[in-house]
């Protein structure tokens, strides 16, 4: 007797075609593209020095900082959950914003905090940011969240009676640290640490405003000069392309087989009773938390405004003014905007949309089927972390500038580009929210005669909507910041807010670009406020 | 149209034949075959892990087995040879589960509802039919109640009136009781004994605790690693254990290695040491233990015919009975009684048990 397959059967397939086919034909083609004439990478070595140096440079900074948070922030801090949510604002700042922030306070001439110092000292002191050093330290500001969060997470997991435990036995609180929880904390240290360097290594827009001025190249800025070349260098930008993948690889590979020879299998302690991990100090703690925020967010930030709002850029207070021309312009002058920003804004939604139902799927299906396959799908949807967005980007346009699909040029393609860049943060989103629902509830809906559909609608979807939403505007938030994708992708028809500031900051005025970066956070930032707004009205209701 | 409920529990047997369910490479289940009459509570009872949440679950449709085929009420609902597997909705009985999974975002009412309107019950007969099941529970009161406020008991309470509110013909229930407090886990285990009576269902019930199981059960099947080493009554499991796992795991504390030996139609335990004794039933082949209860050893301060000398070593209150403690060269012995001023830590005692009360397992 033929069965029909029942319709989980029939999502958990749906599912797994959509990731493979999302995820495997780029993969695919980067591969087999990138062997042109000679790898390029060879020819150049000094680019792939400059991007070993930024890759380590940045992991190194950006996870001590970002460990050193997490010990920092553990509960005794004045003011804890305030710099808990300002510590991860980088997240949903693109980079290009800080770098551009950067180097406004700290260009070696016209930099504010330089026109300070001199002032103060005499044009004996310079802080300089269009450096190497300058672009490691701003990359590491902006990634230092993932750490950050990884790390507060696994300390959270440490049952208090371990480090208990270790103080009854007469250990100090010193001890406690070197020998319990930092060694505790080590995996997860270890999986932020290759997370940051993979995003490191394909950071585009810090090494595009930091670096490229002063001559410090590294693979991103090198497949944009040789894509922007003309005739554009298709194979030689897929080959940069491949050292990425295989960088990114060798450290995830790397990863497991450190990790595999120890197991922590103690770290699922419960979460509500936190001890004191730390020898106190909780100022100092709070001040460093403060430092960071100052240095990530709030200085970046301020110097944008300022240069938005200035007339023009000096530091002379005789000739500072005051002025809206910069956002008059961005607005109802550069012909840009417009476009730009209902293009964002419409792919930021559907991109949202689309990578929390996928993800949901995806989750779901990992987490509460049988079916053959499934930790293959699960990893499968991961794979885009270890996938700089800028390779894939690339891999997108070889696949699709090929196929007779009208995709190409389209917001399609940037479509596509989102939402497999950011199925992880989905995935990860929605399935945290689904461990917490008891799988019993599920199932009592079912043996209550709900079918499928029936106990997903009534049931799990209720239960999760809270999380699928705010998920929903941070994804809508962080896919309207991308850069280092849509800067392969885009055209003119299909421009993003990101690629308008970056264009604006290549080829226009600061003070533009300083104004436009405002009204792209402005426009993200309200639309996600607006969409978390009125779904709490609803609940409410 | 949608259907009209029916008045009368349908009271469907249940047969489960050569169930295999494995978990990946675990064989959680191998091969069981039992089943519970209509009207009947048929418990499955074992220690943790031996599969007898995956035996439920795989009679409810929520696990897949290998092989096998599920029966109820006549009905075919799972038969690994002939390809049918009927989703959980389809096979028309309901489950309390351990965690009891009430919903949060529904109020009590609507927990009991859901299944209600799921099953496609008469708009106009839902608030009625809700409201009776949860007044058999005693709920009634609480109906408006969000979920989330209630205490253990109360949500067991809802999930008993949740399950039992579309008239099931089979009911499902994985250590329903299991976490609860002493008192609660009484009063709750007598209330659903009453329901499941009145209302004629068909129950199959899982737990870990004997003394549920012999309460609560027509007839108790024990599981030990996936397989069932014993079903029968809750009497002939508790006087006549078939194996020695079921002996242990149904509270006979002395089980003691011997000679088994045929005495002029009798059968007769020697112990190291000497002592002799008469046991009902057959003797096992090969090497055996004889197995009594602690209570049904007696104790004296004077010799008497079949009785054999021990120190007591220890005498311990438990409840209401002292737990007696008793050394005969390398044997011990444990009884149980009521509290008595002759018997002091140390003194020379002298045991007896009656023949019926012992038995012969393999060792
Ligand atoms: N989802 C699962 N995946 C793998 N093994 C499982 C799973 N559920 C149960 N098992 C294993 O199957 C066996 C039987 O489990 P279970 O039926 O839950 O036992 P019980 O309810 O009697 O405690 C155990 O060995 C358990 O470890
Ligand atoms: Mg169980």
């Amino acid at each position: 007797m033929a069965r029909f397959p029942r319709p989980e059967t029939l999502v958990g397939i749906l599912v797994s075609l959509i990731v493979c086919a999302l995820t495997l034909p780029p993969l695919a083609a980067v591969i087999t593209s990138g062997a042109g004439a000679g790898f390029a990478p060879f020819r150049e070595p000094g680019v792939v020095f400059n991007t070993l140096l930024f890759g380590f440079g940045t992991t190194i900074a950006a996870v001590i900082a970002g460990g050193g948070l997490a010990l920092a922030l553990a509960p005794g801090v004045p003011g804890r959950a305030l710099l808990e949510g300002l510590v991860v604002m980088p997240l949903y700042l693109t980079p290009l914003l800080t770098a551009m922030g950067w180097n406004w306070l700290a260009s070696p001439h016209s930099g504010l905090v330089n026109l300070l110092l001199h002032a103060a000292s005499g044009n004996s002191l310079t802080i300089n940011a269009v450096t190497p050093m300058g672009t490691i330290g701003v990359a590491a500001l902006a990634t230092a969240p993932l750490p950050f969060l990884l790390i507060s997470d696994a300390l959270r997991g440490i049952d208090a009676s371990l480090t208990e435990a270790a103080r009854v036995h007469g250990a100090t609180p010193r001890m406690v640290l070197h020998g319990i929880v930092l060694p505790l904390l080590a995996p997860a240290g270890l999986a932020s640490a290759v997370l940051v360097f993979v995003q490191a290594i394909g950071l585009f827009s810090v090494p595009a405003v930091l670096g490229m001025p002063e001559g410090f190249n590294v693979a991103t800025t090198e497949i944009y000069q040789l894509l922007e070349s003309y005739p554009p260098r298709f194979a030689d930008a897929t080959a940069w392309g491949i050292l990425l993948l295989a960088l990114a690889a060798a450290l995830t590979f790397a990863q497991s087989a450190l990790l595999r020879r120890r197991s922590f299998a103690t770290i699922t302690g419960k979460a509500f009773r936190v001890p004191r991990h730390l020898p106190s100090l909780p100022r100092l703690r709070a001040g460093f938390g403060w430092l960071y925020v100052a240095l990530a967010t709030v200085l970046p930030l301020l110097a944008l405004l300022w240069a938005a709002s200035m007339a023009f850029i000096t530091a002379n207070p005789k000739l500072m003014r005051l002025s809206g021309e910069h956002f008059a312009y961005v607005l109802f002058g550069y012909p840009k905007t417009w476009l730009a920003a209902g293009n964002s804004a419409l792919l930021g939604a559907l991109s949202a949309t689309f990578v929390v139902l996928l993800g949901f799927g995806v989750s779901w299906v990992v987490l509460r089927t049988r079916q053959a396959g499934r930790s293959l799908l699960d990893q499968l949807s991961m794979m885009p972390l270890s996938m700089p967005a800028m390779v894939f980007a690339l891999g997108l346009l070889w696949v699709y500038v090929r196929l007779p699909l009208p995709i190409y040029g389209t917001l399609g393609i940037l479509l596509i580009a989102y939402v497999t860049h950011y199925l992880p943060f989905g995935v990860r989103a929605t399935s945290a929210a689904l461990r917490q629902l008891h799988p019993e509830l599920e199932e009592a809906a079912r043996v209550s005669g709900a079918s499928w559909l029936r106990s997903m609608r009534r049931i799990t979807l209720p239960l999760v909507q809270p999380t699928v939403f705010s998920a929903w505007a941070l994804l809508f938030i962080m896919a309207m910041q991308e850069v280092s994708a849509s800067i392969l992708l885009y055209t003119s028809h299909s421009i993003v807010l990101s690629v308008a500031v970056f264009d604006l900051w290549e080829n226009g005025n600061p003070s533009d670009v300083a104004a436009l970066g405002f009204v792209q956070l402005a426009v993200s930032f309200v639309i996600a406020g607006l969409v978390l707004r009125a779904r709490q009205r609803r609940a409410l209701a | 149209m949608t259907a009209t409920r029916p008045i009368a529990a349908r009271r469907g047997p249940v047969t489960i034949e050569a169930l295999t369910v494995a978990h990946g490479m675990v064989l959680a289940v191998r091969a069981i075959s039992i089943s519970a009459r209509g009207g009947e509570v048929l418990t499955l009872l074992g220690p943790s892990g031996c599969g007898k949440t995956t035996t439920l679950r795989a009679i409810a449709g929520l696990e897949e087995p290998q092989e096998g085929r599920i029966t109820i009420d006549g009905r075919t609902v799972f038969d690994a040879a002939g390809g049918i597997n009927l989703p959980p909705e389809r096979r028309g009985l309901s489950m309390i589960f351990q965690s009891y999974a009430i919903w949060p975002h529904m109020t009590v009412f609507e927990n009991v509802a859901f299944g209600l309107r799921a099953r496609g019950i008469r708009r106009s007969d839902l608030s009625s039919v809700a409201r009776q099941s949860l007044d058999l529970v005693g709920l009634a009161a609480l109906a408006d109640r969000p979920a989330t406020r209630l205490s253990g008991g109360q949500q067991q309470r809802v999930a008993l009136a949740r399950s039992i509110a579309g008239n099931p013909g089979v009911i499902l229930l994985d250590e329903p009781l299991s976490n609860l407090d002493a008192q609660l886990r009484l009063a709750m285990r007598t209330e659903f004994r009453e329901l499941q009576r009145n209302l004629g269902l068909t129950a199959i019930y899982v737990t870990h605790d004997q003394e549920e199981a012999l309460v609560l059960s027509d007839c108790v099947a024990v599981m030990r690693d996936g397989v069932i080493e014993q079903a029968g009554t809750a009497a002939g499991i508790h006087d006549r254990p078939a194996t020695r796992f079921v002996a242990e795991f149904v509270g006979v504390r002395n089980i003691l290695p011997c000679d088994a030996a045929e005495e002029s139609g009798r059968t007769v335990a020697r112990l190291p040491g000497g002592a002799l004794l008469a046991c009902s039933g057959p003797a096992p082949d090969g090497p055996a233990c004889v197995c009594f209860r602690p209570i049904n050893v007696r104790l004296a301060t004077q010799p008497g015919p079949g009785a054999f000398p021990a120190t007591l070593t220890a005498a311990n209150y438990l409840g209401d009975l002292v737990q007696y403690h008793l050394h005969a060269g390398e044997l011990t012995i444990w009884a149980r009684g009521l509290p008595r001023s002759d018997l002091a830590e140390g003194a020379a005692v002298f045991w007896s048990v009656p023949p019926e009360a012992c038995f012969l397992v393999a060792a």
